[in-house]
């Protein structure tokens, strides 16, 4: 196509009366890339998918999708896209195989042996009512109906709700895939675990703000650590939050355990100029340690 | 705990059985108020017990005899045990489908605790309607100072307590027996309705009278309680069936393995499933049935489509031969009967053909027909979408708000159609076969223009789905327009100050110029198409600039 971005929100807000669902949000989606859209329940992560495909229309701001005005181009956007909404229901009488038909006569055809190889990959069973399924059978039928027209851009809300965790690794392959072929994926999640193996870049967002955005690998070299501290003796809690970059810690008689992103040897002077330093154990966090950091009060916003 | 799940019901169920008993109240008010200033003398002078017997008028010359069997002996009767069979039904099959007994066996409950307590809140909810209408029944003949010497209205009461009791455990039995709640509903009206029939008419034939017993429904009204007061032998008939059925329903409930949350199964898909018919399901129905977006509306309603579309059929075929045997002293009987009397059934003279295709076919039963269809079809169109959470998934394909508009009118218009049709068809072949003197070009007209009145209500519905995303508002919204525009049709032409409003009823667009004598009014059918299509139109710019659920 263009060289537009994947999805372009400018300034993207909308109110429901008092309440500010989003707030002027900036966000730049590139095409081949898998973005995770993080956030806690209610942080405004489905309403900004809604307003991007014009479900629900923005209070101010504008939003593209591969160059394509989310309001004037919205049904030439849905030609491109999969849309994948969360809470996935369906029409319970119609067998998966229904829907796929359904929804690929709605797109005007669609490539069969794809959609079997999709089935194929997650194990679904498209014979029986979707409404008979399981909710992870029913979210297999729904990743097919997203995938099959191999869109140029896939958003997807909270998609891995309900699959078991080798269908997880099966649906994150299918991901990365997606990415390799210079396709996109724009994925919404809670489970940091998923986000942290398939994406590569987090957008972070809380209360309707965009809080940060950063590529997976940066935010680990952002090197916050865990470390525990053992030493021969009662220790206090007061002596290691004084250095700075020193978080979170926790004091349970000879041990101390903490967050920790400033220079190690600050740290250790401290322990040893006030205990016996008897073992040190130090680990890289992982995202969820970073997430954890965006919510904690007082958290930029 | 079981008080709960006993109030949950109560709740959940209370303002059907409110709104129901206060509907029947405020008809009984009205009727009872029309009644006293009509002459209502040829009643009694003239017509044979029994047919009064089938109207449910009790052979007392008063008003309040009368205003009593046409509401409670009949539509209370009917309405109070709807609600009582609509409860029943649900009552533990429909908690199943719901995927919600699971969840509420999840709690320290037995089943047979639950199942008593949903029952003992139908027996309190079925005793709260019967309160209401003994209430009206005492108070309404006070305000309107009637005369209620020799009508026993606790009597009455007690037997329409237990006949909706009856129909209520039936249907409460059934569904839970088998799990499926459309089983216990189905068989339950069925069952009713056969009744119904079957004790009003088999008494006419004198060697046939006694197999009236075999149904429930004469029960209630072959002791007459209106005039003669309670007949104990058959309350404690009722009450033992009424007992009967919830011994069954309570063996059912042990017996059976519950079942999940489920879909309903329909006649096509046990044809489908089966490998004798497999073949030929797959070529009648097949993946036809979601090739498109009006398809796979259509083939959602196929069953209601099935069912109204042959009751009209078959009531249009029956009706002109049931009128060849009509004796002819009865016509002139109904000829004699007064303007108020004829403007209840829809303002049709009952002494030609036509006016009695027009009484029996055209005024209500056609009507109430197309309205299920469009009402139901227009207020689902989008609002159903919504309610489903499916919308979002099928607004991410590339299709635009309007074209799915347009897709969801023409399912709905076909299936006008198809209604029209079918009314068309079956009382053409029967007026042929009866050799009745209706023309096919009225039959064919007045068809049509009953098609476009249920489109036009249908798009009323549609354009308030359309605006709030509300299914039960937009079929709300169309059904009491429709109520009001039958009423004002009806019964503003008695009074000459009110008759010039009643042309502004949909109902005098199609029934006004007289079709079935005078063939199609084109003019008429022109507005009324015309108000369908802005409806639609207006749809269009409602419906996009909403933010959409689901």
């Amino acid at each position: 196509m263009n060289n537009e971005p994947a999805i372009l929100t400018e300034g993207l807000t909308k109110h429901y009366g008092e309440v500010e669902a989003l707030v002027n949000l900036d966000l730049v989606v590139e095409k081949g890339e898998v973005f995770g859209f993080l956030g806690p329940n209610g942080a405004g992560k489905t309403t900004m998918i809604r307003t991007i495909l014009d479900l629900i229309h923005p209070t101010a701001g504008k939003a593209s999708i591969l160059g394509l005005d989310s309001r004037v181009d919205a049904v030439e956007i849905r030609n491109h896209v999969g849309y994948l909404p969360s809470d996935l229901s369906m029409y319970p009488n119609l067998t998966g195989r229904d829907m796929i038909t359904y929804f690929a006569n709605l797109r005007g055809g669609v490539d069969k042996t794809y959609v079997d190889e999709l089935a194929e990959r997650l194990q679904a069973d498209l014979t029986k009512k979707v409404g008979d399924l399981s909710s992870g059978n029913r979210q297999k039928v729904g990743l097919i109906l997203t995938f099959m027209n191999r869109p140029q851009v896939l958003i997807m809300d909270e998609p891995s709700t309900g699959l078991d965790p080798l269908m997880q690794r099966e649906f994150q392959t299918m991901m990365r895939e997606v990415a390799e072929d210079g396709r996109t994926v724009f994925l919404s999640s809670h489970t940091l675990s998923e986000v942290q193996r398939v994406a590569d870049r987090v957008g972070i967002i809380r209360l309707g703000h965009l809080v940060d955005v950063e590529f997976v690998d940066d935010l680990r070299s952002k090197a916050i650590r865990r470390v525990e501290l053992q030493f021969d003796g009662p220790v206090e809690a007061s002596v290691f939050a004084a250095v700075p970059g020193v978080r979170d810690v926790e004091v349970a008689s000879h041990h101390a355990s903490m967050s920790f992103d400033g220079r190690m040897d600050a740290l250790l002077r401290t322990a040893t100029q006030h205990y016996t330093l008897v073992d040190v154990n130090t680990q890289e966090a992982d995202l969820e340690e970073i997430f954890l950091e965006y919510y904690r009060d007082g958290a930029a916003v | 705990m079981l008080t709960n799940v006993f109030t949950k019901s109560l709740r959940d169920r209370s303002t059907a059985f409110l709104i129901g008993a206060l509907s029947i109240g405020v008809m009984l008010w009205f009727g009872m108020a029309v009644y006293r200033d009509v002459d209502i003398g040829f009643y009694y002078e003239n017509l044979p017990p029994a047919i009064l017997e089938m109207m449910g008028i009790p052979q007392t010359g008063d008003v309040a005899g009368i205003a009593f069997g046409a509401m409670y002996n009949l539509i209370g009767a009917f309405t109070l045990a709807g609600l009582a069979i609509s409860m029943g039904a649900y009552a533990i099959a429909g908690e199943e489908r719901d995927g919600t007994l699971g969840l509420l066996l999840g709690n320290p409950l037995s089943r047979t605790g639950v199942l008593v307590a949903k029952a003992a809140s139908l027996v309190a909810l079925t005793a709260l309607g019967t309160l209401i209408l003994w209430g009206f029944g005492l108070v309404v003949p006070e305000w309107l100072d009637i005369d209620m010497s020799g009508i026993d209205v606790t009597a009455v009461m007690l037997a329409l307590f237990f006949n909706a009791l009856v129909y209520g455990c039936l249907a409460l039995g059934i569904a839970t027996w088998t799990g499926n709640r459309s089983l216990g509903s189905g068989v339950a009206v069925a069952v009713m309705l056969v009744g119904y029939l079957g004790a009003s008419l088999l008494p006419l034939t004198e060697n046939l009278a006694d197999w009236a017993r075999i149904f429930p429904w004469y029960y209630f009204t072959a002791g007459n309680p209106v005039v003669n007061g309670t007949d104990w032998g058959h309350i404690a008939v009722m009450g033992g069936l009424a007992a009967a059925f919830f011994v069954g329903a309570f063996s059912g409930v042990i017996r059976r393995d519950l079942k999940e949350m489920s879909t309903d199964r329909t006649v096509f898909d046990r044809l489908r499933e089966s490998p004798r018919t497999r073949k030929m399901m797959e070529r009648i129905s097949g993946s036809a049935r979601v090739s498109r977006i009006s398809v796979k509306t259509a083939s959602e309603f196929q069953g209601l489509l099935v069912i109204t579309g042959s009751i009209m059929f078959y009531l249009g075929l029956l009706m002109p031969i049931f009128y060849g045997l009509i004796p002819d002293e009865f016509i002139e009987l109904v000829e004699s009967f007064p303007d108020a009397l004829i403007a209840m059934v829809g303002g049709a003279n009952m002494a030609t053909a036509a006016g009695y295709l027009q009484a029996e076919i055209f005024s209500i039963t056609g009507p109430i027909a197309i309205l299920v269809v469009t009402i139901v079809m227009g207020a689902k169109a989008l609002a159903g979408e919504e309610e489903g959470n499916t919308m979002g998934f099928l607004l991410g394909n590339p299709i635009t708000r309007a074209h799915l508009i347009v897709e969801k009118t023409i399912a709905m218009v076909v299936y006008a159609v198809a209604v029209g049709m079918a009314t068309f068809l079956g009382t053409w072949v029967g007026t042929l076969l009866a050799g009745t003197e209706v023309t096919a070009t009225g039959l064919a007209g007045t068809s049509a223009l009953m098609t476009l009145m249920g489109l036009l209500f249908g798009g009323l519905a549609l354009a308030v789905g359309a605006a709030t995303g509300r299914s039960r508002l937009a079929s709300w919204v169309a059904t009491g327009v429709a109520l009001v525009s039958y009423f004002v049709f009806s019964f503003f032409p008695i009074s000459e100050a009110f008759e010039p409003w009643a042309r502004l009823s949909p109902f005098d667009l199609y029934l006004g110029s007289d079709p079935l004598t005078n063939g199609m009014a084109w003019g008429d059918a022109a507005i009324l198409a015309a108000i369908f299509l802005v409806l639609v139109a207006i749809s269009v710019p409602l419906f996009q600039r909403r933010d959409l659920r689901g």
